[in-house]
């Protein structure tokens, strides 16, 4: 390491001390950012430091859980981790996340799509994880066309780096291919059978990546996800490496076998309780990395049985003897996943929908009407809704139109005063989107217990 | 009136021309015939057909990325004809993002000119930066002011004959100098702004509606709905342009 990146490395782990040990603030961002401003390429320079490789997941869904389970199973088996847990993705968050510590044996780094193009020719990580490409944030990202692009160019600057890709997504293995063109080896996971569940009102993406003819599914497990193959060219789900199967999907748990085709016939029991589809993905993907860096199916068990999240995605609370749900929503198929959810839970329930509109968040909200809210419709009775945020207006207008009466709430303490006359054993689902969830997690810690 | 009204809504390709939550404008249209008793069919025309306009009341068209709009150009090219004579014949066309840079003459994809349908005399070109955010629009077709979201490349010049959809007080509008937004041409309604247009401006909505009834009935009376929240949304999205300038926390 060079003066200029000692230097850097050394200011950004004393504002991190600063921050995290003095201050006790959010030590997150800015040392990275610091440390990055004296020295641009820092990532690289403290790459060595993860003596056995480096694991990189993006895609629009479900990078941070799936990043915290492969941080956590490469643990149960001892190894020292360096991982941005709390999900700052770009640059500076990743270089905050290799600062701390004089050595490790793994980099576990969620990625932002769009930073890859920053991140990948400095770290050269061992393995990125695509998990799913969906719409979200066009008003930032641009069209996927560009995020696809984006992808294919930073896997350009990486020729050693393994994909590790959804299979069963058209819009992943578009890149996928482009990427296996220019040399990048690549390896894929998914579903492999039909699990019967009924599609998305708006299909994303139903059109061939190569030639545009509509694609035709053999079945859909969700969003545009599923077994497809285009008609007119050929272009179709990839080979599975790693196939999920016998899966089970509830709200409270997700269970399947991961077979390895590398390894024959031979498949491992995957179960955690916490529930969706796109749940079986993610930890088919998590599962599939970690095998791939050599740790055992039974320390991956393990790291699932012991895994408790603590960045609001489904988390537990109880207040005042009624139990609320808090997840992240932040784009249609998140949205619509999280319904499927809260219907499955076939208790009478209330749910609290909050849509900010920050920058991180993504400034333009016309996606709500992209969510399938009318499949809530109906039960007035048995599913009380209350919108939040500091888009709540259009939450109403848009929940107006598909059949649902709600009222405005400020807060989760105003959300739960306002079914204060229901009964406790009526749950509250907080869904919101980025910004919004952290407010809500704070006020739940605040008010009620968290339930593991 | 003891007669049912009825209106037939052609909704194209929404297949292809739905990046923004598109199908919310179908849907308010469908919700405010319906909470008056006029009914609505809507049909859907997809890829591969084409449409027949002749019993159609209203169309829409909505936005789509560049790959996605050349494909529904090349097909409207097709039954430019039929585009044309509906247009002239008062037919109500509502057309989003995308879709209005359609009803032009020419637009451009990278540096590379496309035909467009030549319903409305315009044209677009673009430039950089891309003209993005919440925008606030003063047109005559809404006592409130028009409040959305636009997000474009493209710059629309009008030509002389044709009247804007209104006066931007917030945001971009066609090319961002001119200070006007979107084209008004018979019963046609052109805009930037995208995605769902019509839930926060029921007063469009309530416009289009008016104008194919006129069309087909000779009569525009509508009888006034409840619209607490959507004017709640409206106002709110307003005064935070006007108050803040939108900027971003």
């Amino acid at each position: 390491m060079g003066l200029r990146s000692a230097v850097a490395s050394g200011a950004g782990r004393l504002v991190h001390w600063g921050l995290s040990a003095v201050l006790h603030r959010n030590a997150s961002q800015l040392p990275g950012r610091i440390a990055m401003a004296i020295d641009p390429c820092i990532i690289e320079h403290l790459r060595a430091k993860a003596s056995r490789g480096s694991i990189v997941v993006c895609g629009t869904n479900g990078k941070t859980t799936t990043t915290n389970v492969v941080a956590a199973a490469l643990e149960v088996e001892g190894n020292r981790v360096l991982c941005n847990r709390a999900g700052a993705n770009m640059a500076a968050g990743v270089a905050s996340a290799l600062l701390p510590g004089p050595s490790a044996d793994w980099a576990v780094l969620e990625a932002d799509e769009l930073s890859t193009v920053h991140i990948l020719p400095q770290l050269r990580p061992t393995y990125l994880v695509l998990l799913n490409l969906f719409r979200d944030q066009l008003d930032r990202a641009g069209e996927i066309d560009n995020v696809q692009d984006t992808l294919v160019a930073a896997l350009a600057t990486s020729p050693s780096t393994t994909l590790l890709v959804c299979g069963d997504d058209p819009l992943s293995v578009g890149v996928a291919l482009r990427a296996q063109e220019q040399g990048t080896r690549v390896l894929a996971f998914g579903i492999g059978e039909d699990l019967d569940l009924a599609p998305d009102r708006v299909p994303e993406a139903r059109f061939c990546q190569v030639c545009g003819t509509e694609l035709a599914y053999e079945y859909r497990s969700y969003a545009q996800l599923g077994k497809f193959t285009c008609p007119n060219c050929g272009f179709h789900r990839l080979a599975l490496d790693f196939v999920a199967t016998s899966v089970h999907v509830d709200r409270k748990g997700v269970a399947f076998e991961l077979g390895r085709a590398l390894r024959g016939t031979s498949t491992e029991l995957v179960k955690a309780d916490f529930g969706g589809v796109y749940m079986v993905y993610n930890l088919l993907a998590a599962g599939a990395a970690v095998s791939l860096a050599g740790v055992d199916p039974e320390s991956f068990q393990q790291a699932l049985d012991d895994y408790r999240p603590d960045n609001g995605r489904l988390q537990h609370f109880e207040v005042e003897g009624r139990e609320v749900v808090l997840n992240l929503a932040k784009n249609p198929t998140g949205f619509n996943q999280n319904i499927t959810l809260l219907l499955d839970d076939d208790r009478p329930k209330a749910v609290f929908l909050v849509i900010n509109d920050d920058y991180n968040d993504g400034r333009d909200i016309s996606w709500i009407w992209d969510v399938d809210f009318e499949r809530m419709a109906g039960i007035p009775d048995r599913l009380q809704v209350i919108a939040g945020g500091r888009r709540a207006n259009d939450v109403q207008v848009r929940l107006k139109y598909a059949g649902i009466d709600a009222r405005i709430a400020d807060s989760v303490e105003g959300a739960l005063g306002q079914i204060s006359d229901l009964p406790a054993e009526r749950p509250l689902y907080v869904l919101t989107n980025y910004s919004a969830l952290w407010l809500a997690k704070k006020e739940l810690e605040r008010m009620g217990e968290r339930h593991d | 009136m003891t007669e049912t009204r009825a209106l037939r809504v052609a909704h194209l390709y929404p297949e292809l021309l739905n990046l923004y939550g598109d199908s919310g404008n179908i849907l308010v249209l469908r919700k405010r015939m319906e909470w008056r008793g006029i009914a609505c069919d809507v049909r859907e025309v997809h890829v591969g057909e084409h449409p027949s306009l002749g019993d159609v009341d209203i169309a829409f068209i909505g936005g789509g990325s560049d790959r996605e709009q050349r494909i529904v150009c090349d097909y409207l090219l097709e039954v430019r004809a039929d585009l044309a004579a509906f247009v002239e014949d008062w037919g109500v066309l509502g057309a989003v993002c995308g879709g209005y840079q359609l009803l032009g003459h020419s637009y451009l994809m990278g540096d590379e000119e496309v035909r467009g349908l030549s319903l409305v005399d315009l044209y677009t070109d673009r430039a950089s930066p891309r003209l993005i955010g919440n925008i606030a629009v003063e047109s005559r077709i809404s006592p409130q002011p028009i409040v959305g979201y636009e997000n474009h490349a493209g710059r629309t010049h009008l030509g002389s004959g044709v009247e804007a959809l209104g006066r931007v007080l917030h945001g971009h509008g066609n090319d961002g100098m001119s200070g006007e937004e979107g084209c008004l041409y018979k019963n046609v309604v052109g805009t930037y702004v995208h995605g769902p247009l019509l839930p926060k401006n029921p007063a469009v909505a309530d416009y289009l509606i008016s104008r194919a009834l006129d069309r087909r009935y000779g009569s525009s009376l509508l009888e006034p709905l409840d619209d607490t929240a959507e004017l709640a949304a409206n106002q709110v999205m307003f005064e935070r342009l006007m108050a803040d300038g939108d900027k971003g926390r």
